[in-house]
């Protein structure tokens, strides 16, 4: 019995080795959220929710997903993705699975922000004025992520707590009413107002007081509050805080990237990891040898937008690319025209590797903004309006509207304004969103003028994925859509 | 007679420790040797009926007594494998012969913790016979496909030393892990892949690294009562590996060499560039009528190309695999070794692919004293692998046949020149390095010692260490590489996973009618896994490939991790017998597992079983002549699968990248919702089994009905992505598994002519009860999880025939395109709506689990030859034939299946197959669910052994040879490369997208025994 007892406390003995778990490797959210660092790193993965590699918001999915359905875009001869061709010809219904990355991916990134709010503001030990400063950056995110996902869904469920458990009424959400997530989205935006300004160093690439202001400038806008939309993209550039680059491809440049006319920019850097400019590759030509792009994104249709351009138009040849140097022989081929905006010429074997950084809102945008809101507020071009419009086309170098066009009618002026954003703009992931906001007849006449006769007046949402109504029975169809 | 073993088990122990010395009335010499051979028996008991002194044979099969009997008195002689034997020594000396008893009961079976003989098990508990293990010298796996009932063998890759899936009956878990629990030498592993994820390809086996030519023997649990023992790992079976030992005095030297020759078994009929070229021509003049029919190619051109590039021709090979085995083995009483080395090299029948093992293995055991027994199972093996990157296969496929392999000024073709985009699969056979090496030390160390004459303890100290090395090179000079200027990566990984066993177990028997045994324990387990993958981009050259990470202009970012888990039990387990007739068994296990929720750490898993043999009764002496062994078994009991990972349910964070200017930052967001209650998957099984013997129990045919019901399963569930996550792991669902099995074994001994059989079927019923959260169904890609149905069921359309000029405005919406042309495929509008959309008209269209699976082992043996034939054969499982959707796209880009030569033209509008087009949308429809049913001839082998007269004038003992064909015939409808395919998972089984086909080998063999 002895030797019995021997064994047995031999190895009870040994017993070790916990069942609790604590990886190594990775971080337990229990843990974090305790320093400025944690904090900061937080609303870093806001941030990273706009765009990361291939296929993220900021990063070509945008243009895959809704400016396909544009009358400047339509699927290139290597987008082989079904989803992608019948958003294309809009064929695409609920079960589109680019419609579920967009939806997915903004509210990945607004439960972040959800998260970055809370954690930071209910920590006392955090430096307050940092802690500020984070949280309205996260909320400067939030409102921007809600503000497309409402220009694309309607009204679209609001969440603003972080979802930790899965009770009915965390996860069967209903719809909010748009008024509603424009108010959450005004809010949010006021709140990040106070940010620093953008003078204040350090901030490259995030968000600032004057990128607070120049969204909501665009939120008022979309809202048709003139009035608004007038008075705060006067207080940017009043501020003096941005200004256009004198010349039309510094915009684009990477010397100049985060520069004077950058608002915010999703920002990318090729050679690094897949932090490349995607869109820069899938718009690339294909039979140009040495140059492996994959011209799937867009494929330039004959007669329009490319055409649009007057010659002159200084804007053109950086928008566009007709000829390319082959890296394989050094020859100069010519092409049909490409979306060259993120072409990297440093790496021309490897377009997916631009270091071009991609315009959310940039200063142009702005005098447009206010150019488009006093015409409205005042029934017709005021010389405000046709001088801020007029600073755009200056710097292209085309005519004055003021002089090519005096005395236009509110009507023909907006027409202006809509027609100077589309070529000023490209490939910037605003063209769905103005036809758009210009309502169903406009977006239906548009696109069918441009050969896309499958345009329906509902397309002016896109519908809520299957996947999102099949698991919340809350939720409701957007209008049209049904 | 056969309630004697457990008395004879006890006396065996016992005689050791019985030494005392009364008064001497007589001495008796004596020799056990074999009825057949009249070889010394070494090892047996000799016991004087009615007494407790028994000794055992020596080296010669003497033995020696000296006794306070007086002559005449019956002794009692017996050993493993023999009949036992009473005889009458009437004097000194005497000559004992014992016959051999047959096989197929007197064997003893492996189970969890111990072994018992296969006549008082009372479990569903299958074994591969020796003689099959023997035969199938390729992989552990191998040996298992078609020789236990309900066990379904599938290769998720003919890779070499590829992917395996196997099922023991059925698959019961939806997300979690369905492979079986391996115990190799007392070690438990799960058969998980450890690669860093450096290389591409198909996942590689860690269980390639075993070398089958040193297991003894296979045992798979099936039922609650045998697999309750491994708890939380047991709900998906247990298969339990032990590895050969040497025997005292038996000195053997032998090597086996086996070379072979493997070739496809057939490639898919594709266009040639002629077909090709025609049908490109199709597609761009259905886009664009107005450039005319001959955008492509001119009819003179097309006749000037030929048949073009066989893509398949140029990568399929006949591939050579060879395997030798060395071993030596032998030992004394004291100490008894096996010593084996192997070297296994296989080329794939994909060129540039190939796997190689060298292996070393040491077995000792040792008795130290008559009451303390050590043993060492130690193995060590370094495999490499080649592996055929993922998309190969596809690409083979795919590749137009007007595509050439090399670009007239000599550099490889980078991809296909169409708008489809793949790469050139030649060139990335032949330049691109994707490369695994795994280093394993497998190995178990125990002591015994007998506390008593009753009770013995054991303690148990194991590990399996692996280190894996992954090498992965991108020239510039393929596509793969070409435009980030060559990309080498390299992925280290190690798992370091340790086991201490501690248990007692107490044997005794009362009055020779009572016998029980008890087993009580402690475990305890755990693993770290570590992993580190690094690399570098954009090379001014491809000369030092991945061996220069620093010679690269741009670093890839590196990535390193850990993860660990630990298992603490409490097992136990009583059997009991009363004079061989009632059995009854009960055991129990408590496991706490790292891996669920706080909440839930520790889970318990009892089962019970009782068996009657009803031929040891009286009352059955009338039958027992007809009926040798009637035996019924039932078990109940409960098992758990804990296969998810580790910290799944915990909220961890993912660090993520962003850039503020050229400034990388790293952020951090929560991975998943926190699930404290997380729990294992918990099965409840019952089974009833029958096993009846025939003339003198070399016909044993043995039936099991059973019910598995999985509840709690982990089930990754979809929640909305408002909630900032795609799903949640909890435990949901459940599914249901019940079946029949049935097997039949004859042994029809040696001699002259023998002949051993078996014949195993398994009809398998799976069936989701419940998904959770009140839902009907949800879809996964191609599949559909529905509730009362079966899981791997195929979603998809129904097609209807093809549209007609004629009909364009009356069917045309039940094309599914926008704007329908004449030669469009038709589908049912399913939901009634008008109108034919992918998403909604889509229906259950087959399922890929077979109605039954079987096998048939047959052994014949004439004189010095010796053939064995294995049918093997699954019935009533569908496939889906993505490879030939894939090739029926006929968009003009990529190459296509020859039944393009059918397609619908205005001049032949009578066919089933549609127009080419440029720009089709694929619908996944019953079009390309196949029959998967086959019956192959899984393994022939002819052997011969030299006669014993010849060989013995050299200092051979025996020389063997054989010839083996594997998989040399298939039956089946299935159209692919190979019907047994499967991608592995429980959820989507049996699709074929580019897997690497199945290959049939022939092979000489000879084995040699010094």
């Amino acid at each position: 019995m002895k030797k019995l007892l021997i064994f047995s406390i031999g190895f009870a003995a040994f017993a070790c080795n916990s069942l609790d778990e604590s990886p190594k490797a990775v971080i337990v959210s229990d843990t974090f959220y305790k320093t400025e660092k944690d904090a900061d790193a937080a609303v870093i993965a806001v941030y990273n929710a706009l765009h990361s590699s291939q296929h993220t918001l900021y990063n070509r999915l945008m243009q895959i997903s809704t400016e396909m359905a544009t009358d400047d875009y339509e699927a290139g001869p290597r987008a082989r993705n079904a989803h992608v061709r019948a958003l294309s010809n809009l064929t695409h219904d609920a079960s589109n699975d680019r419609m579920l990355e967009l939806w997915r991916q903004s509210y990945d990134g607004i439960n972040r922000a959800n998260i970055a709010i809370e954690k930071i503001g209910a920590n006392p030990g955090l430096d307050p004025a940092q802690a500020g400063t984070l949280v309205r950056e996260a909320k400067f995110l939030r409102a921007l992520l809600y503000f497309n996902l409402v220009r694309w869904f309607g009204g679209v469920p609001l969440v603003t707590q972080e979802t930790t458990s899965l009770t009915p009424e965390n996860i069967y959400v209903s719809n909010a009413t748009e008024s509603e997530v424009y108010a959450r989205i005004e809010q949010d935006l006021k709140d990040a107002e106070s940010l620093p300004a953008p003078s204040v160093g350090g901030r490259i690439g995030r968000a600032t007081s004057g990128t607070a202001k120049s969204l909501l400038s665009k939120v008022y806008l979309t809202q048709k509050k003139w009035k608004e939309a007038a008075d705060k993209s006067k207080e940017v550039i009043d501020s003096r805080w941005y200004d256009l680059f004198e010349n039309f491809a510094d915009v684009y440049a990477t010397s100049q990237k985060n520069g004077k006319e950058h608002i915010l920019s999703a920002q990318f850097k090729g050679l690094s990891n897949w932090n490349g400019n995607m869109l820069a590759g899938s718009s690339a030509p294909t039979d140009i040898p040495g140059i492996s792009g994959d011209y799937a994104d867009a494929l330039h249709r004959e007669g329009l937008l490319f055409e649009s351009f007057e010659e002159k138009d200084k804007r053109k040849y950086v928008t566009f690319g007709i000829q390319y140097t082959s890296p394989t022989d050094g020859k100069v081929y010519t092409t049909h025209p490409h979306f060259r905006k993120y072409f990297d010429e440093t790496v021309p074997a490897s377009p997916y590797e631009s270091s071009k950084n991609t315009p959310i809102i940039r200063f142009a945008e702005i005098l447009l903004i206010y150019s488009e809101a006093l015409n409205e507020l005042n029934g017709g071009p005021t010389s405000e309006a046709y001088a801020a419009i007029d600073r755009v086309r200056a710097r292209a170098g085309i005519a004055a509207l003021k002089e090519s066009q005096p005395g236009l009618n509110q009507t023909a002026f907006r027409e202006a304004v809509f027609e100077e954003r589309r070529k000023e703009l490209v490939f910037e992931y605003q063209r769905w969103f103005d036809l758009a906001r210009r309502g169903s007849d406009y977006y239906v006449t548009k696109l069918k003028a441009a050969g896309k006769v499958n345009a329906q007046p509902k397309h002016i949402h896109f519908p809520i994925p299957q996947r999102e109504l099949d698991l919340n029975p809350n939720l409701k169809q957007v209008s049209g859509w049904q | 007679m056969k309630k004697n073993y457990f008395l004879l088990f006890l006396l065996f122990i016992s005689s050791g420790l019985l030494a005392q010395e009364p008064l001497i009335n007589s001495r008796l010499q004596g020799k056990v040797v074999d009825s057949r051979t009249q070889e010394p028996v070494i090892g047996a008991t000799v016991q004087i009926s009615g007494v407790t002194h028994a000794v055992q044979t020596d080296l010669d099969g003497n033995f020696f007594f000296q006794t306070g009997q007086k002559f005449p008195y019956h002794l009692i002689v017996s050993f493993v494998g023999y009949k036992k034997k009473q005889v009458t020594a009437e004097a000194s000396p005497i000559l004992i012969s014992l016959e051999e008893e047959n096989q197929l009961l007197s064997e003893l079976v492996v189970i969890g913790y111990g072994a018992v003989q296969k006549k008082d098990l009372t479990g569903a508990v299958g074994s591969v016979s020796d003689a099959y293990i023997k035969s199938t010298n390729t992989s552990l796996e191998r040996a298992l496909q078609g020789s236990v009932a309900g066990v379904n063998v599938t290769q998720t890759s003919g890779q070499p030393g590829g992917g395996v899936s196997i099922r023991v009956r059925g698959g019961s878990s939806i997300q979690g892990g369905n492979e079986p629990l391996y115990v190799i030498d007392g070690f438990p592993v799960y058969n998980s892949s450890t690669s860093s994820g450096v290389v591409s390809g198909a996942a590689t086996n860690p269980l390639a690294s075993l070398n089958p030519s040193d297991i003894e023997s296979i045992t798979v649990l099936k039922d609650a009562s045998s697999t309750a023992i491994y708890g939380s790992r047991g709900a998906n079976g247990v298969v339990i590996i032990t590895t050969k030992k040497g025997k005292a005095n038996e000195t053997k030297v032998s090597y086996d060499f086996s070379y072979g020759l493997q070739s496809v078994r057939k490639k898919l009929d594709l266009l040639d560039a002629q077909g090709f070229a025609r049908l490109r021509n199709d597609a761009l003049y259905d886009t664009n009528p107005s450039r005319g029919r001959y955008q492509y190619l001119s009819e003179d051109q097309i006749t000037a190309l030929g048949k073009g590039t066989d893509w398949q021709e140029e990568a399929f090979t006949t591939a050579p695999v060879q395997n030798h085995q060395l071993s030596f083995s032998g030992g004394t009483r004291q100490l008894r070794y096996l010593v084996s080395g192997n070297y296994f090299n296989q080329d794939g029948i994909i060129r540039n692919t190939g796997f190689d093992r060298y292996a070393l293995r040491v077995n000792l055991h040792s008795d130290i004293s008559s009451k303390f027994r050590v043993g060492l199972n130690l193995s060590g093996a370094r495999t490499d692998s080649d592996i055929a990157p993922s998309g190969i296969v596809s690409a083979l496929i795919s590749m137009p046949p007007t595509a050439t392999i090399y670009e007239p000024d000599g550099s490889y073709t980078l991809r296909n020149p169409f708008e489809n985009i793949f790469s050139n699969p030649i060139a990335a056979l032949n330049e691109r390095k994707n490369q695994s090496v795994s280093y394993r030390v497998l190995g178990t160390v125990n002591g015994e010692y007998d506390l008593s004459e009753h009770l013995t303890a054991k303690v148990l100290f194991g590990t399996d260490l692996t280190e894996g090395r992954d090498n992965s090179y991108l020239p510039a000079s393929i596509y793969e590489g070409y435009s980030v200027g060559g990309e080498a990566r390299r992925g280290f990984s190690s798992v370091f996973n340790w086991l201490n066993e501690n248990t007692l177990t107490y044997t005794r028997s009362f009055s020779n009618r009572h016998f029980l045994s008890a087993l009580a324990g402690y475990t305890q387990q755990s693993s770290q896994r570590q992993f580190v993958t690094t690399g570098a981009q954009q090379f001014i050259n491809d000369v030092t490939s991945d061996n220069s990470l620093q010679s690269g202009n741009v670093p890839l970012t590196p990535t390193s991790g850990d993860s660990e888990w630990t298992l603490h039990s409490y097992l136990g387990r009583a059997n009991y017998n009363f004079a061989s007739r009632y059995f009854v068994t009960a055991s129990f296990r408590a496991d706490g597992s790292s891996r669920f929720g706080k909440n839930n750490k520790w889970g318990y898993f009892p089962s019970a079983a009782l068996a009657w043999q009803i031929s040891n009764e009286d009352f059955f002496e009338t039958w027992s002549r007809q009926i040798n062994t009637l035996k019924l078994r039932a078990s109940y009991g409960s098992t758990g699968n804990q296969e998810i990972g580790e910290y799944q349910s915990l909220s961890t964070l993912t660090s993520v990248k962003y850039l503020f200017g050229d400034q990388i930052v790293t952020g951090f967001t929560p991975a998943r919702i926190a699930n404290n209650n997380l729990s294992w998957e918990q099965t409840n099984q019952f089974d009833l089994g029958l096993d009846l013997g025939f003339l003198a129990n070399r016909l044993l045919f043995t039936v099991d009905l059973y019910r598995k019901v999985t509840r709690n399963l982990l089930l990754d569930v979809q929640i909305p992505y408002t909630t900032g996550h795609t799903s949640s792991l909890q435990n949901y669902g459940s599914v249901q598994n019940q079946g029949v099995e049935l097997g039949l074994n004859t042994d029809f001994g040696k001699g002259l002519f023998g002949w051993t059989g078996n014949f195993n079927i398994a009809f398998n019923r799976n069936k989701v009860l419940e998904i959770g959260n009140d839902a009907r169904f949800y879809t996964f890609g191609n599949y559909i999880v529905e509730v009362g149905k079966p899981l791997g069921s195929f979603y998809g359309a129904v097609t209807d025939g093809i549209l007609q000029e004629n009909e364009i405005d009356e069917k045309g919406k039940y094309t599914g395109n926008a704007i329908p042309k004449a030669g469009d495929r038709l589908y049912k509008d399913l939901n009634k709506d008008g109108a034919f959309t992918t998403a909604a008209d889509r229906t259950n269209i087959g399922n890929a689990l077979p109605d039954f699976t079987f096998g048939f082992n047959n052994s014949f043996q004439y004189g010095n030859f010796d053939l064995s034939v294995l049918l093997q054969g699954s019935y009533g499982n569908k496939i889906l034939n993505s490879n030939a959707q894939t090739l029926e796209l006929f968009n003009g880009q990529q190459n296509a299946s020859v039944t393009a030569k059918q397609r619908w033209t205005p001049e032949s509008p009578g066919t089933t197959i549609p127009r080419a087009k440029l720009d089709p949308a694929p619908v996944f429809s019953d079009r390309y669910v196949e029959d998967g049913s086959y019956l192959r001839f899984r393994n022939i082998a002819l052997g011969y052994t030299l006669p014993k007269s010849w060989v013995s004038k050299t200092t051979l003992s025996s020389v063997r040879f054989r010839l083996v064909g594997q998989n040399l015939l298939t039956f089946t409808r299935y159209s692919g490369f190979d019907p047994e395919v499967t991608n592995g998972t429980t959820i989507s089984p049996g699709t074929d997208a580019g897997i690497y086909p199945t290959a049939k080998t022939v092979s000489a063999e000879i084995s040699i025994l010094f």
